[in-house]
């Protein structure tokens, strides 16, 4: 009885908060539900039809599920997820007040992505049919700890499920790790590409030990990061075999994002889509906002690539210099939901990834950082005070078929997105 | 006169947490930028003591727990060199976890006792409460003998108890320094210098980065150096940004 009052209440709060702009409404109507119940989420789930998915890992979670939202909602099933950036536990019950028509959950598949402390709570209260494992990388050392100790938390928690179904890297040992030892079905994507393999690892790597036994991982390959084929000499733990690598249409580019699209299109398959429609539906997929978003700006185009910590930073630098990108904008800010240190910027390959003539303008709270950054890596930079400045600078010089590439942290991404659609996006 | 440095960099593999080696790129390219070769040295488990000894300036980071355990047990094979190059004074700067291996040991948070190096006169325990973490700004007069505002950031859950012998290297104007109630913040002995300042501390404390390849220039060859100024006016405005924000003057 108490779910009823609280999505009643929650739903009018959310449109109380939208009406008079007191900030996005997508997390607090789930705070004060989970105060009011902190069993609110395993109640909404267990009176409903909903099947639940979780997607976790440092990168890639908000493509991914919107990637298995596009494959779902084609094929007319009735989906929601949590909104980006809400993804701890007051999101994911913020989106079931939102998704709720009267009293019950009204949705086949609840999507919710979860930050690397969130998941593990929780699976203590409800356990999901699905749960998609992308990567850990090193991400936000000041709020989420070292991948050590979160990698372990992770496999205690998932070791105490019976049911779900784990789709998991193959390529990164300690996402595979969660499927060692488990009665659980577990499927695994990665990749098979000859072309990409790298005999050395780029320097912001982690999790060169073996997450089952401590010893040093060998590894024939690496496709990215620390991701690669890989196996444990002491105890014999190594890459699983039977791994998904290929499907015929990527509507994304880069490395890094093909993992991505092979995890959607994994769980779309054993939940029981054919290529086809799967296919189908992949045609039609929009990137999640600051995720090789192109907007038009001023008669020219910008595209956003989201950079959130080192490995997402060596992506997008590659990915634009693959596309003969003449000018980035770099924007680094240190507000909470970015992580408070920026030190990792020294862990971005720089030097390695960008032809010394690119035009580089810095901007955002820590532009000084990344200015310095940038000139030890023997770049000269333009730093600009303000973000719109930073914009104007930047495409001051581009040819109208030419883009300006930005590459946003996370705060920072939500800043320049408002600036250049003109309205808030959560 | 040519001038060569060789950098030893310990166990990058496994102790460079976050943006350690940033402290590397910045040793070297103020060596570069002045005409004095470098050449960095990978020490890790693989290396003898004779690599260690052939080092001029040591940077060591910090690690994870699981790492840490393996560098502490090949560090001990390398104990008496890696102690007598301290005593000779070779400079060197020891981040978060390289600090603490310097110290006499390190209590965990289940409260087992880790002998450390005890090259110098600390120790480190985690009593398991928060950690600290912060935007960090200290005073390091007793390195520089006047006010020197070094800015950074900390991250650390064990607090880091200096013994008499141990000058810290400043103390502390915003953040929290070595532990929680000192005000104290790493440790300076001979041309040893441990902290728990990252950031990389070197990026925007050339100050710093200039002391080391001084230092190390000197006792290699025994004569007095002074470094060319190079334009720091960058890393200047990095600085004064951060000091503004802890609204603390320079």
């Amino acid at each position: 009885m108490i779910n009823i009052l609280i999505i009643l209440i929650g739903k009018l709060l959310s449109k109380f908060s939208k009406i008079f702009n007191l900030g996005n409404g997508s997390t607090w109507p789930g705070h004060i539900a989970l105060k009011l119940n902190p069993n609110f989420i395993s109640d909404s789930i267990r009176n409903s039809k909903t099947k639940v998915i979780l997607v976790v890992g440092t990168n890639g979670k908000t493509t991914t599920s919107k990637l298995l939202q596009t494959i779902l909602e084609h094929n007319q099933k009735k989906v929601f997820l949590n909104t980006s950036g809400a993804n701890l536990l007051n999101g994911a019950a913020s989106s079931i007040i939102l998704n709720s028509s009267f009293v019950k959950l009204d949705a086949d598949f609840a999507i919710f992505e979860l930050d690397e402390n969130a998941f593990p709570k929780f699976l203590e209260k409800v356990e999901p049919d699905y749960i998609v494992g992308l990567n850990l990388f090193r991400d936000q050392l000041d709020r989420y700890g070292e991948i050590d100790t979160i990698s372990k938390r992770w496999k205690k928690s998932v070791s105490k499920l019976i049911k779900t179904k784990l789709i998991l890297n193959a390529d990164d040992a300690q996402i595979a790790f969660l499927g060692k030892n488990t009665k659980l079905d577990s499927f695994y994507f990665g990749l098979n590409e000859k072309n990409l393999e790298k005999s050395t690892m780029q320097h912001a790597s982690d999790s060169i030990l073996c997450p089952n036994c401590g010893a040093a991982l060998n590894f024939k390959a690496y496709y990215f990061s620390h991701l690669g084929i890989w196996r444990c000499d002491k105890c014999g733990f190594k890459r699983p075999n039977k791994i998904f690598s290929e499907f015929t249409y990527l509507p994304l580019r880069g490395t890094y994002a093909k993992y991505d699209v092979l995890a959607a299109v994994l769980l779309a398959k054993i939940i029981g889509f054919n290529d086809s429609k799967i296919e189908s539906a992949l045609k039609k997929f929009q990137p999640a906002f600051g995720r090789q978003e192109v907007i038009n700006y001023n008669g020219k185009q910008v595209e956003l690539f989201l950079s959130k910590n080192p490995i997402s930073l060596n992506e997008s630098l590659s990915t634009a210099q693959g596309l003969k990108a003449k000018t980035l904008l770099i924007i680094l800010n240190d507000n909470i939901p970015d992580g408070l240190d920026v030190s990792w910027i020294w862990d971005v390959d720089f030097e390695q990834i960008l032809s010394k003539n690119i035009n580089i303008v810095v901007s955002g709270i820590r532009a000084y950082d990344m200015a310095i950054r940038l000139k030890y890596a023997g770049f000269y930079v333009h730093i600009t005070d303000t973000i719109e400045n930073a914009i104007d600078v930047g495409l001051k010089d581009l040819e109208n078929n030419e883009k300006l590439f930005i590459l946003p942290n996370y705060s920072a991404m939500l800043e320049v997105r408002k600036i250049l659609t003109g309205k808030k996006i959560l | 006169m040519n001038y060569k440095l060789t950098i030893g960099w310990l166990y990058p593999k496994l102790m460079s947490t976050y943006g350690d080696r940033g402290n590397v790129i910045v040793l070297q390219k103020r060596c570069e930028w002045r005409k004095i070769e470098t050449e960095i040295k990978i020490i890790d488990t693989l290396s003898t003591n004779k690599d260690l000894s052939s080092c001029d300036l040591l940077m060591m980071g910090g690690a994870q727990d699981t790492q840490q355990e393996i560098v502490a047990k090949d560090l001990k094979k390398k104990k008496s060199t890696f102690k007598k190059m301290i005593e000779d004074g070779t400079p060197g700067l020891y981040i978060c976890g390289g600090f603490q291996y310097l110290g006499r040991y390190y209590k965990t948070a289940q409260g087992n006792k880790l002998p450390q190096l005890e090259v110098l006169d600390m120790y480190t325990e985690n009593p398991g409460r928060e950690r600290l973490i912060g935007n960090i700004a200290i005073d390091a007069q007793n390195l520089f003998e006047k006010r020197t505002v070094l800015v950074g950031f900390e991250n650390h859950g064990g607090r880091t108890i200096p013994g008499d012998n141990i000058k810290p290297l400043g103390r502390v104007l915003r953040g929290f320094g070595s532990n929680d109630i000192s005000k104290e913040e790493g440790a300076l002995y001979k041309n040893t210098i441990g902290t728990y300042l990252h950031g990389p501390i070197l990026s925007k404390n050339p100050v710093l980065a200039d002391y080391l390849i001084e230092k190390a220039l000197e006792l290699k060859y025994k004569t007095d150096i002074t470094l060319e100024m190079l334009d720091d006016s960058l890393e200047e405005k990095a600085r004064m940004a951060i000091a503004k924000r802890l609204q603390i003057a320079i």
